[in-house]
């Protein structure tokens, strides 16, 4: 259009609006291509390649015989001084893919030649208080909005095309120790978003917003006695009390500031029309000045998306001393049992145990260790509580000698940490990115806080084996068997993905990318990206042929660690890319 | 992620781009600024009141920077999960949180043999890169308490069916709900903080409050009101019964902490920190060290 005064044939016009028209449609995400999205290849719109977060793929292009033709095609880089651990999953549509990076800040790409379209940093106060390094987990897309968290916990709203806000809006205040990290997700017309921040002696809690212009619609406190409330015309109208009322399950008022922060973020299950949640560990870590279960920390929940009521739990760790966060994601799956088709979900909890549960009620159906070694429990009963084994509880700081100590697997960091898991509905097994660590918690002497003395405790993570940390492991979940395992030196700490050409791929903090065969956990191929790979890897069809993406950048929670782990990792540089590979087209038949 | 957060500060151990540079003594005469890190939000020690800097450790502050002949800029520090971690995102390695700056000195450090030669699980020393000087505070635990509801403090023990208030994740909070095997955790009541705890108390939902005496001295001036007392109870199993504090400088600039001292003890002896603490209605006892 260099000549607009030059008139235009008619029929080209009216090709060109029809064009524009359909692109417009096409841009907009609707509710529709959410619950559709593992349906169709072309496009991500949710975190987890569909709203289950089962992070399998239906395309088949690429498989286990040709993906050693896999090659790069573009890379981008982040930029800035601002090179972090980057965990994001990258979204795409309409050819324009859209992710986050380390310190807030949110890229739009095209996703044919890695040219930068926008960028958005947010303006971050100095008084943030982010837990676990400056990471980003992701944005939600909606209508013609790219909406994700701040570590200053806001929701921000960005245009799509322009990279400009919205809307913004405060989710809780940052200066109590709030922040967010996790994806939010939109379900039915409503963007939702759990917080981070239960070690500051905060509540945590779940909030719906409205896409359109960020009002409040609802909003469910994740700790037992708390009301929760649901917004009409910018009135809130109770709720009903989060587990009915204070109190039952915890000393004192504890309760008022007891923690169990969503800080994950969460799926969803249209089939039984539940948001599946996990939530945090309790608050005050000292689980001797706690006792009772204190609900809802360490556990799942389901909610009701229209008006976040909660329809059921599932505690995996109650009365938590060790730090097992309940966070971890709970993936739906069906599964069919004496002729009879099973509504499940099944989670890799930290605390070194997958459930299975059955997600229409939250009841227990199995549970087994997913990793080699659990000292903290000698089991689960058959309603899936946890058998303890009092000896590895750690002491009440003061109460013990000087210097007495402890050691307890997992360690705190987890069996499985925040790094989503894969189910592939070929093989019918979840891809689990473990690791094998346990920690030794002492008392200590005297320590401060704010000018105050009290008695601390120290802790150290350890590895339990000289030669990996990180098992990448195949579960069979009906069966509880392991049925393949692929070992890393260093920790893993990034997500998995899995398609219907029988791969697997998940990277590794030494940098790599990989691809495993997912009946037989052979690895199929590599690529080194510069930087540690804690981000979930994604696979999408663009111009008929297959593409890979997936965020490269060392960071995230393991680097904050002293003691033998830091060595394992202490070489690996920062980073901040975006690598996206595909398999040629003229490629794909040659095998 | 409670364990997370002890440590989290560590995230920037391995990982900064840009070098923070811990000025000399020199270094600071030379610039005219003396920079010093105070914690935030922190009545009466240092805080905000109509948008001007207060507290004793900022007019501390301005004294010494005045006996050094230079100006004062104050650093306020958000407190971390631990001392550790303020020594080191303010003393000796900064933190990206906080644009890498660097204090030359930070008030409000114990004076604590114990805790200054403190050795990690390796032998090393915890908080080498930092000194810690210049003792210009007697801490302890203090209770007030409302003696129109109670009548008399003769042990924690009254807190068992009298509810307390205490600021939530402190060490009167730790305290209050272990000791006895939580017998007074029922009576315990939690909030953001010391004056909340205090403006609870005069609405009638605690009778009592627990916190470092310096902040009860305030409160309790504040208040202004002649039914708050001043409880002379035990603290039975609690670890550190009375402290001292102190300031930190990094271990290299050993002469900015001389300094510091000879002028800070030139204060203590002519009576000036006593008038400094006198205007918030803290009581003062000269530390150990200069009697």
């Amino acid at each position: 259009m260099t000549q607009p005064a030059r008139r235009q044939p008619f029929v080209l016009s009216l090709l060109l609006s029809a064009m524009l028209l359909s692109g417009q449609a096409l841009a907009a995400v609707s509710d529709q291509d959410i619950l559709q999205d593992p349906k169709n290849p072309e496009q991500i719109v949710t975190n987890g390649l569909g709203v289950q977060g089962q992070r399998y793929s239906p395309l088949d292009i690429l498989n286990v015989d040709n993906v050693k033709e896999l090659r790069p095609a573009w890379a981008f880089s982040f930029g800035g001084e601002k090179q972090r651990g980057q965990q994001a999953q990258p979204m795409i549509k309409d050819g324009v893919m859209y992710m986050t990076g380390s310190y807030s800040r949110v890229f739009a790409v095209d996703a044919r030649t890695g040219k930068k379209l926008w960028q958005y940093d947010a303006r971050l106060p100095d008084d943030i208080r982010p837990c676990c390094d400056v990471i980003n987990r992701g944005v939600a897309l909606y209508g013609d909005l790219v909406f994700f968290g701040t570590l200053d916990a806001k929701l921000v709203a960005l245009n799509k095309d322009t990279g400009k806000v919205v809307w913004s809006k405060q989710v809780a205040d940052h200066k109590e120790g709030y922040s967010i990290s996790a994806a939010p997700l939109v379900i039915n017309g409503k963007l939702i978003t759990g917080v981070a921040g239960g070690e500051f002696g905060v509540v945590g809690k779940i909030s719906a917003y409205d896409p359109k212009n960020g009002d409040l619609l609802w909003v469910r406190p994740t700790v037992e006695g708390h009301m929760g409330y649901v917004y009409k015309d910018g009135k809130a109208i109770e709720n009903g009390i989060s587990g009915g009322e204070a109190g039952k399950t915890w000393p004192g008022d504890l309760w008022k500031t007891g923690g169990a922060a969503p800080w994950l973020g969460g799926y969803y299950d249209p089939e039984t029309n539940l948001l599946l949640f996990g939530t945090g560990n309790p608050a005050p870590w000292n689980s001797h000045l706690r006792p009772g279960d204190n609900l809802y920390s360490s556990s799942r929940l389901a909610l009701n998306p229209d008006d976040g009521t909660i329809k059921w739990h599932f505690q995996s760790t109650p009365h938590d001393g060790w730090d097992y966060d309940g966070v971890n994601e709970l993936v739906s799956f069906n599964y069919t049992e004496g002729g009879k088709e099973i509504k499940a979900a099944a989670t890799a909890d930290r605390n070194g145990f997958f459930y299975v549960l059955d997600r229409t009620n939250g009841k227990f159906i199995r549970g087994f260790p997913f990793v080699d070694k659990i000292t903290w429990a000698t089991g689960l009963d058959k309603d899936g509580r946890p058998i303890y084994n009092e000896a590895s509880r750690p002491g009440a700081p003061g109460s013990d000698p000087k210097g007495s100590s402890v050691f307890v697997a997992p360690a705190f960091l987890g069996a499985k940490n925040w790094m989503p898991m894969a189910y592939n509905r070929d093989t019918g097994l979840f891809y689990v990115p473990s690791n094998e660590w346990g920690m030794d918690i002492w008392n200590e002497g005297i320590a401060y806080k704010k000018g105050a003395a009290f008695l601390g405790a120290g802790f150290t993570i350890k590895p339990l084996n000289e030669d990996y940390i990180g098992v990448l492991r195949a579960i069979d979940p009906i069966t509880g068997k392991e049925v393949w395992r692929h070992k890393n030196y260093a920790p893993l700490w990034g997500g998995v993905l899995t398609t219907k050409g029988n791969l697997v791929f998940t990277g590794t903090p030494e940098g790599f990318l990989q691809a495993f065969n997912a009946k037989t956990g052979e690895k199929v191929w590599e690529f080194q990206t510069g930087s540690g790979v804690l981000g979930s890897p994604v696979t999408w069809e663009m111009d008929g042929e297959q593409y890979v993406s997936v965020l490269s950048g060392w960071g995230g929670a393991v680097p904050l660690w002293g003691g033998e782990v830091a060595k394992r990792i202490k070489d690996f540089n920062q980073g901040g890319m975006l690598w996206t590979f595909k398999l040629p087209k003229d490629l794909v038949a040659k095998h | 992620m409670r364990l997370l957060a002890v440590l989290i500060s560590a995230v920037w151990l391995c990982c900064q781009t840009v070098q923070a540079q811990v000025r000399n003594y020199d270094e600071m005469i030379a610039a005219g600024e003396l920079k010093v890190a105070v914690y935030k939000d922190f009545a009466p020690y240092s805080f905000e009141q109509a948008g001007q800097p207060r507290g004793v450790d900022v007019e501390l502050a301005e004294a010494l920077a005045k006996a050094l002949g230079v100006r004062l800029t104050l650093i306020w520090a958000p407190a971390g999960e631990k001392l550790d971690d303020d020594l080191r995102d303010y003393i000796w390695r900064a933190s990206a949180l906080h644009n890498q700056q660097l204090a030359d000195l930070m008030m409000r450090v114990p004076y604590d043999r114990d805790y200054a030669q403190k050795r990690n699980e390796f032998g090393e020393m915890e908080n080498g890169h930092v000194v810690m000087f210049g003792p210009y505070q007697n801490e302890q635990w203090q209770v007030a308490y409302d003696q129109r509801r109670l009548d008399k403090v003769g042990s924690v023990a009254v807190f068992d069916s009298h509810p307390i208030g205490v600021e939530v994740d402190s060490v009167p909070s730790f305290y209050l709900t272990s000791v006895f095997n939580g017998m007074l955790a029922g009576k315990t009541h939690h909030y953001p903080g010391v004056p909340q705890a205090f403006a609870a108390m005069k609405a009638g939902e605690v009778d009592a409050v627990m916190a470092m005496r310096g902040e009860i001295d305030w409160q309790v001036h504040e208040a202004a009101d002649p039914q708050l007392a001043l409880a002379q109870n035990a603290y039975p199993n609690m670890g550190k019964q009375l402290w001292e504090i102190g300031m930190a400088v990094h271990e290299s600039n050993r002469q900015l902490a001389y300094a510091v001292e000879e002028a800070l003890e030139g204060l203590i002896r002519e009576g000036a920190v006593k008038t400094i603490y006198s205007h918030y209605g803290l009581r003062y006892d000269v530390p150990e060290m200069y009697q």
